[in-house]
């Protein structure tokens, strides 16, 4: 295995001076199942929630961390809110309700739901952009490879 | 805001208790039908017992995670800090809604890539230790330990109204029933009883809601936004922030409950059993819906309940004021002060038994797994045969269904109170190794270890501190308690853990090169086989063979 890898980063270390998200390593078989997505070893790009290495990574930590950063305002924005500006937050009043209650007690949950609807649907967007289909997972030939418990020890 | 001591007479006062026919006859035919559904999809190999062949579907396994994260907690417990706590009720609602976009947004999906079978088989695989495995095994069942309590308690709670008797009686039938069915049908059995569950929760809670509001005047289609108009009537004490509890125990116990969610064992198993990752995510979509659905009623439900009692008992707030018991089961009593018929407030009862069922099923499970999974087959004895293995399990259920019994027969705390500590304990122990786990390569053996024993250290201290050694006067260390509040220990305990964890590994051997592969594995975006776990997948590429074809 170790081989195979001084193999590969042979290969890619002309690339490694380009944009790192964007070198493209020939597959050694057996995991890429066709789509842009085969043009990318994944098994040999690095994990870092900061440094995302590859196209894939990028495009989808861009849409994690946007829309962290919402989730975080609907959720500790109201309370912070109201302990910095009490009387204004309490006296205020949306449909009945003080204006601190009701971003509360509606606001986070309704916005954490709306988020995770727009997120599961910008995360189905970029598997169609990368050509990623999920519907042969449950018929894949993979099962077999799984029954077999793989080839760890050949 | 302090735990109150719990009188030993658990009886609710306002309560009427005594025997119904009626919702008895209710209760106990819902109780027969989660006990023949389990006969039903009873199994008979490990594979189904801990994950149900990995077959469950969106909607299915959304429902699951509703009723699975519904517990007495949210359908009794939440009405009860929300009346009982004002404000600071809110920070539940707020903590145990939201936490599941974090889940979705930054681990559902890759644990399902992951593919093992149980949270600690991905603590053990992932930093490729025994120990660590041990550690959140162990972890695991002391989390279903804690919580389980708060849903006893419920149960018991509840159940005094539907047959009268007492609260020992009750606590000990209803759990005796649950314990029954898991033994028999472990986790398939219960996933399929986890939907029925939830329909009857929702369904109960909702119309129970409706009811109130329509028959008393205070709500027409949505109560869930026409409750603002009475939060005027109400006493201060409902609406007015940060009486009860500073702002940094709001912050803390919403954001422990975040990381809570994020990291409770018997959470994460759903994702193991759905069929794909994308299933994973969009269950989680739909799962949050399905909570939202009540998350969003509860508040609508404290409000209706306090203002009855005000009007029909007496005096919400100060020393006379409702107690613990009765806030526990406001959701009932709001149905009963209401004057509905009696079949009706059976009905929101029947809701509640089947919440507490539901989730106490989902952590026994994730407990029992831990101990025959985790524990003896991966650690005692690796030749362990599936009937050894289930042998275990079944046995690991009914020990902890009896200790959860007798603990609940004194419990320390609200159930809402109760069952938060099971999720800071989460938070400071499981999440930060769940997220490191999966999105930092190198984190390592070492650093999970360290990192595992500072939060379990950090929780054993808040909880010593403030409920076990605590006196009248308050808490041991009272400093301890205002930095690390035993429900929101995880607000400055996570950060911590986080710390040691990155600092050891830092300055320790990296991960072998198979582990990081794994994680690779977790976050590539092609398309994985049902039963295929990451380690297969980067087992196969390592070797010569395409593995398949």
């Amino acid at each position: 295995m170790s081989d195979n890898n001084s193999q590969q980063s042979d290969n890619t270390s002309q690339e490694r001076d380009e944009d790192a998200s964007n070198r493209t390593v020939e597959t050694d078989g057996g995991v890429a199942t066709g789509g842009r997505s085969a043009d990318t070893d994944y098994l040999d790009a690095q994990v870092n929630i900061f440094k995302p290495s590859t196209l894939f990574m990028r495009d989808h930590l861009r849409i994690v961390w946007t829309m962290f950063a919402v989730w975080a305002l609907f959720v500790f924005g109201p309370v912070t809110a109201t302990y910095l500006a009490t009387d204004f937050m309490t006296s205020t009043t949306v449909m009945g309700f003080p204006l601190h209650y009701f971003a509360t007690a509606i606001g986070a949950p309704t916005g954490a739901l709306v988020l995770s609807f727009v997120y599961a649907r910008k995360r189905d967007q970029l598997d169609e952009k990368y050509g990623i289909d999920h519907s042969g997972a449950r018929a894949g030939p993979d099962a077999e490879a799984a029954a077999t418990d793989g080839g760890s020890d050949r | 805001m302090t735990f109150e001591p719990v009188p030993l007479d658990l009886l609710p006062d306002a309560l009427n208790a005594s025997f119904k026919a009626i919702p008895a006859v209710m209760v106990s035919g819902m109780l027969l039908l989660f006990l023949g559904i389990g006969y039903a999809f009873r199994v008979a190999d490990t594979e189904d017992l801990w994950v149900a062949g990995r077959s469950i579907g969106n909607v299915e396994n959304g429902m699951a995670i509703g009723a699975n994260w519904m517990s007495a907690a949210s359908y009794l417990g939440m009405a009860a800090l929300i009346a009982l706590s004002g404000y600071y009720g809110l920070a539940f609602v707020v903590g145990w809604s939201t936490g599941y976009f974090i889940l979705l947004i930054f681990l559902a999906a890759q644990m399902r890539r992951f593919g093992k079978y149980t949270a600690p088989d991905f603590v053990g695989d992932r930093f490729d230790s025994d120990t660590a495995r041990a550690i959140a095994a162990l972890t695991t069942i002391l989390i279903g330990f804690v919580y389980s309590v708060g849903q006893a308690r419920g149960m018991g709670l509840v159940g005094i109204y539907v047959f009268g008797g007492d609260y020992v009686t009750m606590v000990v039938l209803l759990m005796g029933i649950t314990v029954g069915y898991l033994a028999l049908s472990g986790m398939l059995g219960a996933t399929k009883n986890m939907a029925v569950q939830y329909v009857i929760l929702i369904v109960a809670f909702l119309a129970g809601l409706y009811a109130v509001g329509f028959t008393q005047g205070y709500s027409t289609v949505l109560p869930q936004i026409e409750y603002g108009a009475l939060l005027s009537e109400l006493n201060s004490e409902f609406t007015e922030p940060f009486s009860t509890g500073g702002v940094y125990l709001w912050i803390a116990t919403a954001f422990s409950l975040i990381v809570g969610t994020c990291g409770l064992p018997h959470v994460l198993v759903r994702f193991y059993t759905v069929e794909s990752e994308r299933t994973a995510r969009w269950s989680t979509v739909w799962g949050l819906f399905f909570i939202c659905l009540l998350y969003l009623s509860a508040p609508a439900f404290a409000a209706f309940g306090t203002d009855l009692y005000a009007d029909k008992v007496g005096a919400v707030y100060g020393a006379s004021g409702m107690s613990g018991a009765e806030g526990d089961v406001i959701v009932v009593l709001a149905s009963q002060l209401a004057n509905l018929p009696t079949w009706f407030v059976g009905l929101v009862a029947a809701g509640g038994i089947a919440a507490a069922i539901a989730t106490t099923a989902g952590l026994f499970i994730a407990a029992s797994s831990a101990a025959a999974h985790d524990i003896y087959t991966n650690i005692i004895n690796s030749d362990a045969t599936q009937r050894e293995q289930l042998l275990i399990g079944r046995a690991t259920i009914v020990v902890l269904g009896a200790i959860v019994t007798v603990t609940a027969l004194d419990p320390p705390a609200l159930v809402g109170e109760l069952v938060a500590l099971a999720f800071s304990l989460a938070g400071l122990v499981l999440f930060p190794m769940f997220f490191l786990g999966l999105w930092w390569e190198n984190a390592n053996r070492e650093g999970a270890l360290a990192g595992m024993t500072t939060g379990l250290l950090i929780w054993l201290g808040a909880v010593l501190n403030e409920l076990v050694l605590a006196t009248d006067a308050g808490p041991v260390v009272p400093l301890y308690a205002e930095v690390f509040p035993a429900v929101g220990a995880a607000l400055a305990g996570t950060p911590i853990v986080f710390a040691v964890t990155i600092g050891v590994s830092l300055v320790t051997d990296e991960p072998p090169e198979r582990i990081k592969r794994i994680v690779r594995q977790c976050h590539s975006p092609e398309p994985m086989g049902q039963q295929q776990s990451a380690e297969d997948v980067v087992s196969a590429d390592g070797g010569q063979i395409s593995g398949d074809d």
